[in-house]
């Protein structure tokens, strides 16, 4: 085998390696292009410090919006379905969970903004969509949920819609801790 | 490498009986049982076909469930797709390659065997999920999580199936750009190759970059399946959109996979037949390139409907729009051939004519899907289907007809017989826009696709489809019956099969020895 064919099977082969690896690489890429550019309606899932926030004179409308995926047993619902809020005010509201199957579940909630360019701009200070809920049999829980909206909100905006979906995790947590007891 | 070529040159006698076919490290041998495993294929994936559309032939749910039914939409793309188009454009690529640069056979001859042999193993685990108490794989080819999540005990079956065809695919790959780069005879530089090799040339590179996205994609479907990962999970902070982004990363260069190789017959063979030499070689190069690189900004045309910023939408439509460009310099550039050619209509040449206006037909209705406000009406429907069979079925199907006519006498030394020939492609073009050119009506009017059942006023156009099918699928019995006909008769079929061919394939005897160009033949 002389040394022009080696080299080609060398960079074929670290190519098709490396074109893997960007499958994966995808993933991440994915994830800072949704940040960037508001795709999909993703708010921030850790808690903001907020600093130099003041209450400016503009109000917005907040409509909360609730589904509970794959019907599992949940039924989840805003307390309040609307809310009148001053930009750059810090406001809580909070959700209801409530369990109606007879065993312990483990439940994760997925949030999204609409319209997705606002999305940015809603910035949650405490969330229980932040870590997974654990609830017990036919128990309901109050989910709080603590949030400002920016002053940079785009001027347009009068409305904006927060969605949560909320998952049965019941399963995933068994794979996570194994020293959990069911029922 | 010479003296490599030297051992080899010792045993000059074919090897028989089946161990002859297991072992062989032949590209003659390894080309033919590619083209063969492809026509099974294309068969199975045919009947597949049939299926779906007996049950369409009126609405109502007649013949199969619903379940089944999308079993038979999932197998027939995947079957078509990666076991009867893929595989016969790579045993065109073993048999040709190296009759048409002048080497003695490809670069890496053992390779050659596994990537084949890996091929019958990958589809058979794939085709045994239908005898599965939970069925075949039932989601769609395109594996959309969380659909493809929640099926039956098929998925992994179809996953590894997938990592073993893609493998094939890239050890395929690997070998022909070896091949092509370090193999040619000497004097051939890289603008003096014939089309056909250009075409494939770039195929493989797209090949290269495409099939490992693919793996990487139903690997992380298998994790989050299993293994408890959430890439495209919800409740674990995956987004199943981000499938659709890295699947389609990979499926649109793989729609050019498809296809590069059917512009590189059509190149060859419309010169032959009308005598000339192909008009604009260079921008055929240049533009094949350039749809392969533009291949990969596109992605999201096939997901306007899943909710896009606008900035994305209109980006991807114009480069969408973009790649007609150079499909257009190769469509003008095939017609200028032709043009004050001493033309005849040979059946290969039949074959490659309709191409061009069929497939043509299949890239306007590519550019009325690229336009976004458009493409929300158009998306999921009917008309969808009818654009990818005009492109996939007298696009890229013709192409490896043509190229089957074209060159059989040269492999075989055998003659077809050409009244048959011609009663084949004009039943099989009859009968091909029959089938698919009423789908774009039912399309435009709102019908869905794969859904077994369908309003009452889609029924017309439904059942003409249906009855194309049918005559489509039989007119290809015709085409077997050619083959094992052609195969029956003598050895009489000159060097030079066509007197308007040009290129090393022709120097050679008809049929070519077992070992060819042993000592590289000099291009001026």
């Amino acid at each position: 085998m002389n040394k022009n064919m080696k080299k080609t099977y060398y960079l074929l082969t670290i190519f098709t390696v490396f074109m893997f690896s960007f499958s994966y690489m995808l993933v991440p890429l994915y994830d800072i292009f949704c940040e960037v550019t508001g795709l999909n309606g993703k708010t921030n899932q850790t808690k903001v410090s907020v600093i130099n926030e003041q209450p400016t004179e503009r109000f917005v409308k907040i409509k909360f919006t609730s589904t509970v995926a794959n019907s599992a047993p949940f039924i989840f619902e805003p307390v309040n379905k609307e809310m009148n809020v001053q930009v750059g005010k810090i406001y809580t509201t909070f959700y209801t969970l409530t369990n109606n199957s007879n065993k312990i579940k483990y439940a994760t909630a997925s949030p999204s903004v609409v319209p997705s360019q606002d999305a940015e701009f809603f910035k949650k200070i405490e969330c229980f969509c932040f870590s997974q809920q654990e609830i017990n049999a036919f128990e309901t829980k109050e989910l709080p949920l603590q949030f400002i909206i920016n002053n940079e909100l785009r001027n347009e905006t009068k409305t904006l819609v927060l969605s949560y979906t909320m998952f049965n995790t019941t399963e995933q947590a068994g794979l996570n801790s194994e020293n959990k007891i069911y029922e | 490498m010479s003296t490599d070529i030297e051992k080899l040159d010792d045993h000059h006698h074919i090897p028989s009986g089946i161990m002859r076919w297991i072992t062989t490290t032949n590209h003659k041998d390894i080309g033919t049982l590619y083209l063969w495993f492809s026509l099974i294929m294309f068969f199975i994936g045919g009947a597949m076909a049939l299926v779906i559309r007996a049950e369409l032939f009126q609405p109502g749910l007649q013949l199969v469930v619903p379940g089944f039914f999308n079993q038979m939409t999932t197998l027939h793309a995947l079957v078509m797709i990666f076991g009867a188009i893929m595989p016969a454009f790579v045993g065109l690529a073993n048999w040709q390659l190296p009759l048409m640069i002048g080497a003695p056979d490809m670069a890496l001859p053992r390779l050659n065997n596994w990537s084949f042999w890996i091929l019958p193993f990958a589809f058979t685990m794939m085709l045994s999920t239908l005898f599965f108490e939970s069925g075949g794989p039932a989601a769609g080819w395109t594996l959309y999580p969380p659909l493809s999540l929640q099926g039956g005990d098929s998925m992994p079956f179809v996953i590894l199936s997938i990592h073993l065809f893609g493998l094939s695919s890239i050890l395929g790959a690997i070998n022909i750009i070896a091949t092509i780069l370090n193999m040619r005879a000497p004097g051939m530089n890289l603008m003096k190759m014939p089309i056909f090799v250009w075409t494939w040339l770039i195929t493989a590179f797209l090949l290269l970059a495409a099939m490992p996205v693919l793996a990487g994609a139903v690997t992380m479907l298998l994790t989050d399946r299993f293994f408890g990962t959430s890439f495209f999970t919800a409740s674990g902070g995956g987004d199943p959109v981000m499938f659709q982004h890295i699947f389609w990363f990979f499926g649109h260069p793989e729609v050019y996979i498809l296809i590069l190789p059917a512009f590189g017959i059509v190149s060859t063979i419309i010169p032959t037949f009308s005598r000339k030499k192909l008009f604009g070689y260079d921008s055929m190069v240049y533009a094949t390139v350039s749809i392969a690189l533009l291949s990969f900004i596109v992605w999201a045309h096939h997901m306007f409907t899943v909710g896009m910023p606008l900035a994305g939408e209109i980006f991807f439509m114009f480069t969408t729009m973009l790649i007609a460009v150079p499909t257009g310099v190769k469509v003008f550039n095939w017609v200028a051939t032709m043009w004050k050619g001493s033309m005849t209509f040979e059946t290969p040449m039949l074959f490659a004519i309709a191409f061009i206006v069929l497939f043509t037909i299949g890239g306007f209705s590519g550019l009325m899907l690229a336009m976004v406000p458009a493409d929300f009406q158009y998306h999921d429907t009917y008309f969808v289907v009818a654009h990818f069979h005009y492109v996939l079925v007298p696009g890229s199907l013709f192409g490896i007809i043509a190229a089957v006519y074209y060159w059989l006498p040269k492999w075989t030394g055998k003659m077809y017989d050409e009244t048959l020939g011609k009663i084949h492609f004009w039943l099989t073009t009859i009968f091909v826009n029959l089938t698919f050119f009423p789908m774009h009506f039912v399309g435009l009017a709102g019908m869905p696709r794969r859904i077994p059942d369908y309003a009452i006023q889609f029924a017309d156009f439904n059942a003409i489809a249906s009855i194309g099918a049918f005559g489509f699928g039989l007119s290809q019995l015709l085409f077997l019956y050619i083959l094992l006909k052609t195969l029956k008769k003598d050895v009489t079929a000159k060097d030079k099969v066509w007197e308007g061919a040009e290129g090393l394939e022709w120097t050679l005897p008809s049929p070519p020895p077992y070992h060819s160009f042993e000592k590289p033949p000099r291009v001026e």
